[in-house]
């Protein structure tokens, strides 16, 4: 694996942390949200923190990791180019959403009224397969309609067209269901 | 994330704000306050800050707490103040009227109430600002709707600080003054800051963006909305001149306040004109409920921005002058508010209640929740009132505006009815209902628990991987 060239780098070390028995977590993604763009996070742990690893994907980051001397683990989550700002994807989608196959509905909600697109698309899902896409067309940012999903597990990735006039969503269904 | 989700006590708000609305007509009913007392007499004072704090101010709040996250796709900031916000502010404005009612000599009390209410009230605000402009300055780019609510809530600071300012005075309190005389020529200011920029500027603000969605029109162009922003930002910065000339030994005189309102009205010109393009070009062809009833409020906002500066540059009575303010802060702000809020708290329990059954099967829609055409009625009611009203405060009859208040009360208690049943699912068969457990409850909105969904904490500081 390559390193990031020349991009700056911020040092987070957990080790002090897991030893008096403090969860980590919280401090990982408070540093990675003080990341300016382009920077990169240096993270040490006492052990190959694995599951982070699709959590930073998740934020545009890629990991690459190798062993230190004394057993523990070095990892360097660099912004992966292109994944977040140039692909212009809304804050809290999902960047692999570029791996996602095709879509087997597509539905184009621009004409409906709020909250209608939600609940044509929520009634679609209903109807699918885990790991089957949905893609819809909406007049706006569908900000109600996320949480849902996040309860359901399904995950998404949008953003507006070029025009700022049509909202492109891709749902990717997580197996999740209406829970109540 | 964009995520936005109920805001928890939104509802909370409403109740206050409606209940001190049912309490200022009541109190106007009963014949306190103008035409019976004078425009800047203590019973007045009580009225006017009952409607414009206790009425128009909560249930704006209110509304923000719920829209701001909404429309710049980030979550509250620091939603825990909410509720403390509230009862500050609720003790503030109690306070401050027992002690208009003190200067009235309705009650034997100190007068440091006057102070003492306003600082309250600076407090419940000054923690209300802090959620809401934490909140839009968390998004960026800052957008134009973050603009018009950030200019709003500077103006409440400007008329809250005036108004603490002016009770010190009041309370005889006001020897740090010195010389300077802020009364009663700040007066107009206060008021110019407080209904056109706090309530006024952001009332337009949000329904740029709300019925864009709600009537599904083309956005406007920001080109057309901006000059709106910067013509009332500058008749407002006006208003601010206008205050804090005193202070440079300046006495404002009618013609600024003309000078103020002017560029002001020039604004509602421009806003007004958008909204007429919003109505004529929504694809939605029906009009709901909230849309029919905004109507007559943009027609009293015409008639009121069209005739004040007259009335004001031709030094016309009392009379007119309180019936045009009164169709502005009534017949628009408050006439808006009404309609708007059948569409917010039927869409907010709507969503508390069916978001999470979608897909299960089917669920009805938000307009289900609304009973039609009974609630049409309360609002002609309403309206009818106000028109009314106002035409017994131009020809000043001290009776005839009693009893026409009196239909406006009954209008709204219908309203406040209407809002409750929505509230209870009572338009909803008793079988499409979720068990009495889950059904929403009247002033809270259910807290939920959301955890990400990639995250799982725990297994990352201690992987079995």
């Amino acid at each position: 694996m390559s390193k990031p060239e020349a991009s700056p780098i911020r040092e987070l070390d957990v080790r002090p942390m897991l030893r008096s028995g403090e969860e980590p977590f919280q401090a990982i993604m408070d540093a990675v949200d003080a990341l300016a763009p382009g920077e990169s996070l240096r993270l040490v742990a006492p052990f190959r923190p694995v599951p982070l690893f699709s959590v930073m994907a998740n934020r545009g980051f890629s990991a690459s990791d190798r062993p230190l001397d004394d057993g523990d683990w070095e990892v360097v989550f660099s912004p992966v180019a292109g994944m977040q700002a140039d692909a212009g994807l809304a804050t809290g989608s999902s960047p692999a959403a570029v791996f996602w196959g095709d879509p087997v509905e597509e539905l184009d909600l621009v004409d409906l009224e709020p909250p209608e697109p939600m609940v044509r698309i929520l009634e679609t899902l209903e109807s699918m397969q885990p790991g089957d896409v949905l893609f819809a067309l909406l007049a706006r940012e569908p900000v109600f309609l996320f949480p849902e999903l996040a309860k359901r597990q399904h995950e998404w990735a949008g953003n507006f067209d070029a025009s700022g006039s049509a909202y492109r969503l891709l749902v990717r269904h997580g197996g999740g269901r209406a829970h109540v | 994330m964009p995520m936005a989700s109920l805001s928890r006590w939104t509802m909370s708000y409403f109740a206050a704000a409606l209940a001190f609305l049912l309490a200022a007509e009541a109190l106007a009913i009963a014949g306190i306050g103008y035409p019976a007392a004078g425009l800047a007499e203590p019973a007045t004072l009580v009225l006017v800050h009952l409607v414009a704090i206790g009425w128009l101010s909560l249930a704006m709040a209110g509304a923000l707490l719920q829209f701001v996250p909404v429309l710049v796709s980030r979550p509250l900031a620091l939603p825990g103040l909410a509720l403390p916000a509230l009862f500050v502010l609720i003790a503030g404005l109690i306070l401050l009227c027992a002690g208009f009612a003190t200067l009235a000599g309705w009650i034997e009390a100190p007068l440091d109430l006057l102070p003492l209410g306003a600082g309250f009230l600076l407090a419940g605000f000054s923690l209300l600002g802090l959620m809401l402009v934490t909140t839009l300055l968390s998004a960026r780019p800052i957008t134009l709707f973050a603009r018009f609510v950030l200019t709003g809530l500077a103006c409440l600071a400007v008329t809250a600080l005036s108004g603490a300012t002016f009770t010190t005075l009041l309370s005889g309190r006001g020897g740090w003054l010195g010389t300077i005389t802020l009364l009663p020529d700040g007066l107009p200011f206060h008021a110019l800051l407080g209904l056109g920029g706090w309530l006024g500027l952001i009332a337009i603000g949000v329904s740029y963006r709300l019925f864009v969605m709600f009537m599904m029109a083309p956005e406007p162009p920001a080109r057309r909305v901006r000059p709106v922003l910067l013509l009332a930002s500058l008749g407002l910065a006006l208003a601010f001149a206008g205050l804090a000339a005193p202070f440079a030994g300046i006495e404002p005189g009618a013609v600024w306040i003309a000078a103020a309102l002017a560029v002001l009205i020039l604004a509602g010109v421009f806003y007004g004109r958008d909204i007429h393009a919003l109505y004529c070009t929504r694809r939605r062809k029906t009009l709901e409920i909230n849309m029919l009833a905004s109507i007559p409020a943009f027609v009293a906002l015409g008639l009121g921005v069209a005739l004040l500066p007259v009335a004001v540059l031709a030094h016309a009575g009392d009379g007119l002058i309180a019936a045009l303010v009164f169709l502005i802060a009534l017949g628009w702000l408050g006439g808006l508010t009404l309609a708007q809020l059948v569409k917010i708290v039927s869409f907010v329990t709507w969503l508390e209640t069916y978001a999470p059954r979608l897909g299960r099967g089917p669920v009805p829609r938000v307009g289900d929740l609304v009973a039609m055409p009974r609630t049409g009625w309360w609002f002609l009611l309403y309206y009818g009132g106000i028109a009314l009203a106002a035409a017994a405060l131009a020809i000043e009859t001290i009776d005839g505006f009693r009893a026409t208040m009196a239909l406006c009360l009954i209008g709204t208690a219908g309203l406040v009815a209407e809002l409750i049943r929505i509230r209870r699912l009572s338009q909803i068969k008793a079988v499409d209902r979720p068990p009495a457990h889950e059904r929403p409850r009247l002033l809270a909105a259910r807290a939920e628990e959301r955890r990400p969904v990639h995250v799982e904490a725990g297994s990352i500081a201690h992987p079995r991987a």
